[in-house]
């Protein structure tokens, strides 16, 4: 027979928890307590019930109580259980140990940063250097870095329940249970725990700033976004496949007494501009001008209408792509974007693209045809964060990497 | 083989039942068609929105009519200019395309424009003036059609166009997915069936009301959020908020509470015109209409009913003792105390700290200590025990 559950302890714990991180009260306060001797430690569900152990809450100190009601509830507010059944399948995985790998990696992800600053960190709780792992890294980037082996072994107890990972538990109370939250309630209590901390970022860790930038927004791949960029760039008034009355339709023989438009190919001219300087790394150049090359010809650029310079301090001659794909990228020391764009708007584009990490000099004034700029990026350590180059804001620009 | 055996196997594989389920984004979709709003469709080919749109074409009653935008002439959506005998005299007349006169001449029916993304931008730009004030060239499509789009996201178009702005902030966009349990029962035999949203008659005027109250206390508190053009690459495209997707918003909000959907199907709709971040704060403004109003609450402390999630009830509280600090007396004082140990009865005890100590400081010196307070011990144990 177990103890009773000493309410009073696990509330002033919440509350503990509440005066070390206010914004997220709303998401502590919106979890419902379930006493259940079954649960090792305390676990939540995806409707954000919140289990916990009678016992576990009668062995733990009370700050520590409290540091873990801010990691349970850190669990559901990144969506650790979505994320991991996407994971799971996209990659397929099964057997018995995925889970706890999940709960392993999700439990890296919040333990980097959520302690310290008025809460302890509990015994036990696995960080990512226990594993030989970096920090500052997402559920995701940690799950193919490691296998359950001898450094996880001390973490087999480890069950952050459901919510954590996405595995059902014998203790779930179910979509249908009582005091469960739905998916639109859930994410208005996360939409207010992030504007609790976007209206004031200097009281949250980096990794909550972080959370709360993205949590209605999750970053898209890059490709992606350059590819839309440079698509979009290539798609306008001008450039493209269009229909325009300045040529007589073929359907026109057919229906006499009609003015039909014609559909007009105009296949854009695309030149790439790439910032060959020291500080951008071969692979890093290589995955850009397949990219590119890429988007160039699923937008209908023939190889001719390609076109690639090479730039650091003086620019190369503007080279077809075909050519490109095996250009030695002569380079290295400063970068002097200018001369790029000199040398590329003598091919008369219509879209330039720029590869550069930004730390160069910009053209003063727009050039003729659109620009987008794929922007490597850097580990800025944070007193370097405002000497970065900005590109003008007539450029498109897409962070790369 | 004879066909007639091939049909007979067509016909097995033909049969097929259907299964009650609620589906959240078709429950999205009947309402914003009902409400007359234009509907885009995101998602990847080959999921189902045609399947989709054939149910409810089904389930209203009303004819399908396909267009592929990507395959016509900018000139099927803008008409066809046919030269008369002396143009000078009788003007160019814009001539409509067989499938509109069709759609016309019936009154009534369901205009599916599939593959909007990928139709070229004079395409795009004709279809601006369909969509908006529903003319093909010289024809007017009458009231009783409705207009669903869909579109392919840019990652997976072949060779995709970006919805420009002013064609995105015309339409209500909903995100497509396929479910993977219906898929797999369906492959097996049984598809859903959604029982759709009815509007209850009763309750349309206080539907309006309530609708226009939610959107115009968002935006007086909110100015700028009347009008954001999308300016980050990935919001391109999307929904993003203007006077104009406010105005839908207020008629999606009454069609939703006058039909009473769930809050899931009015997220998808608010979020889907004026975007995640505007639409999550309307949402959260719905969810403070919903809650009990301090005064009433002060007016009648033991009948008084919290809301049971600790955060609602905690902005609950809070809003009473601020009811309370704004007309302090004595009378209201007391009842704010009696709310706080109903609270107790049947809550946690912490979610009380804050709003008891700001109570307590709001205490007159020459007002007596209120009945019932001894009970809130617990709660200040708690306190104590955190501090």
């Amino acid at each position: 027979m177990s103890a009773p559950l000493d309410t009073e302890k696990l509330y002033a714990a919440r509350l503990f928890a509440v005066r070390a991180r206010p914004y997220l009260a709303s998401a502590l306060f919106a979890l419902h307590v379930v006493e259940s001797p079954e649960v090792p430690t305390m676990a939540v569900d995806r409707y954000w019930r919140c289990y916990v152990s009678p016992a576990f809450v009668a062995r733990m100190p009370l700050a520590d109580l409290a540091a873990v009601w801010v990691h349970e509830v850190s669990h559901l507010l990144r969506d650790h259980h979505g994320r991991g059944d996407r994971y799971v399948k996209a990659h397929e995985l099964t057997g018995p140990g995925v889970r706890l790998r999940l709960n392993i990696a999700a439990d890296c992800e919040i333990n980097d940063d959520v302690y310290g600053d008025g809460l302890p960190c509990p015994a036990g709780a696995v960080h990512p250097a226990d594993l030989r792992l970096p920090e500052a890294g997402l559920m995701e980037d940690y799950l193919p870095m490691f296998r359950l082996g001898p450094f996880t072994d001390g973490y087999a107890w480890l069950d952050c329940g459901s919510g954590a990972d996405g595995g059902d538990r014998p203790w779930d109370r179910g979509p249908d249970g009582a005091h469960g939250l739905t998916e639109q309630e859930r994410d208005a209590v996360r939409f207010r725990v992030a504007e609790a901390i976007n209206g004031q970022p200097g009281r949250a860790s980096r990794g909550w700033r972080r959370w709360a930038e993205e949590a209605f927004h999750p970053p898209q791949p890059w490709q992606e976004l350059l590819g839309a960029a440079v698509r979009a760039a290539t798609a306008s008034a001008g450039a493209g496949d269009d229909y325009t009355y300045g040529r007589p339709a073929r359907r026109a023989a057919a229906l006499p007494r009609v003015v039909l438009p014609a559909l007009r190919r105009n296949p854009p001219r695309v030149c790439v501009v790439i910032d060959t300087s020291g500080s951008v790394s071969d692979e890093e150049l290589g995955m850009a001008l397949l990219e590119v090359a890429a988007i160039g010809r699923a937008v209908g650029g023939s190889r001719e209408l390609l076109g690639v310079v090479s730039c650091d301090a003086a620019a190369g001659v503007a080279l077809p792509i075909c050519r490109g794909e095996g250009i030695p990228l002569i380079g290295g020391g400063g970068t002097d974007l200018r001369e790029g764009f000199a040398s590329a708007l003598r091919t008369r584009p219509d879209v330039i693209v720029v590869l550069t990490d930004g730390w160069t000099p910009w053209p003063g004034s727009p050039p003729p045809c659109r620009t987008v700029v794929g922007l490597f990026r850097r580990p800025t350590d944070e007193d370097h964060d405002h000497r970065v180059a900005v590109p003008p804001d007539w450029a498109r620009v897409v962070r790369i990497g | 083989m004879t066909l007639d055996i091939a049909a007979d196997l067509l016909g097995l594989l033909a049969d097929t039942t259907t299964e009650p389920r609620p589906s959240t984004q078709l429950e999205a979709l009947t309402l914003a068609v009902a409400a007359d709003l234009p509907v885009l469709l995101w998602g990847d080919p080959g999921i189902g929105k045609t399947a989709a749109l054939n149910q409810l074409a089904d389930s209203l009653d009303l004819p399908l009519t396909t267009v592929i935008a990507s395959v016509h002439e900018p000139t099927d959506f803008s008409g066809l200019p046919v030269l008369g005998a002396d143009p000078a005299v009788q003007g160019v007349p814009m001539a409509p395309p067989d499938w509109a006169v069709r759609l016309a001449a019936s009154g009534r029916g369901l205009l599916f424009l599939d593959e909007l993304s990928t139709a070229p931008p004079a395409v795009q730009a004709a279809l601006l003036r369909l969509v908006l004030e529903r003319r093909v060239g010289a024809l007017t499509l009458p009231p009783g059609v409705r207009i669903v789009a869909a579109a392919n996201p840019r990652g997976s178009a072949a060779n995709g166009w970006e919805l420009s702005a002013p064609l995105a902030n015309r339409f209500v966009h909903l995100q497509w997915t396929y479910d993977h349990e219906v898929v797999v029962r369906g492959l097996g035999g049984t598809w859903p069936r959604t029982t759709l949203p009815r509007l209850d008659p009763e309750r349309l005027a206080a539907s309006v009301a309530y609708a226009r109250r939610a959107v115009c206390e968002l935006l007086t508190a909110r100015p700028k959020l009347v009008h954001q053009l999308p300016s980050s690459e990935t919001k391109r495209g999307g929904a993003w908020p203007s006077p104009r997707t406010w105005d839908m918003a207020v008629r999606l909000i009454a069609f939703g509470t006058a039909a009473g959907t769930s809050r899931e199907v009015l997220s998808m709709l608010v979020r889907g015109v004026v975007g995640d971040g505007p639409g999550l704060e309307l949402l959260a403004g719905l969810d403070r209409l919903d809650l009990p109003d301090p005064e009433e609450l002060l007016a009648d402390p033991s009948a008084a009913v919290l809301p049971e999630r600790g955060d609602l009830r905690q902005v609950v509280l809070e809003g009473v003792v601020e009811a309370v600090r704004r007309h302090a007396d004595r009378d209201r004082w007391e009842a704010a105390w009696a709310i706080l140990v109903r609270a107790l009865a049947d809550g946690a005890p912490d979610l009380l700290v804050v709003p008891a100590g700001n109570l307590a400081g709001l205490r007159r010196d020459d007002w007596p200590l209120p009945a019932g307070i001894e009970r809130l011990a617990g709660a200040m144990n708690v306190a104590r025990r955190a501090a």
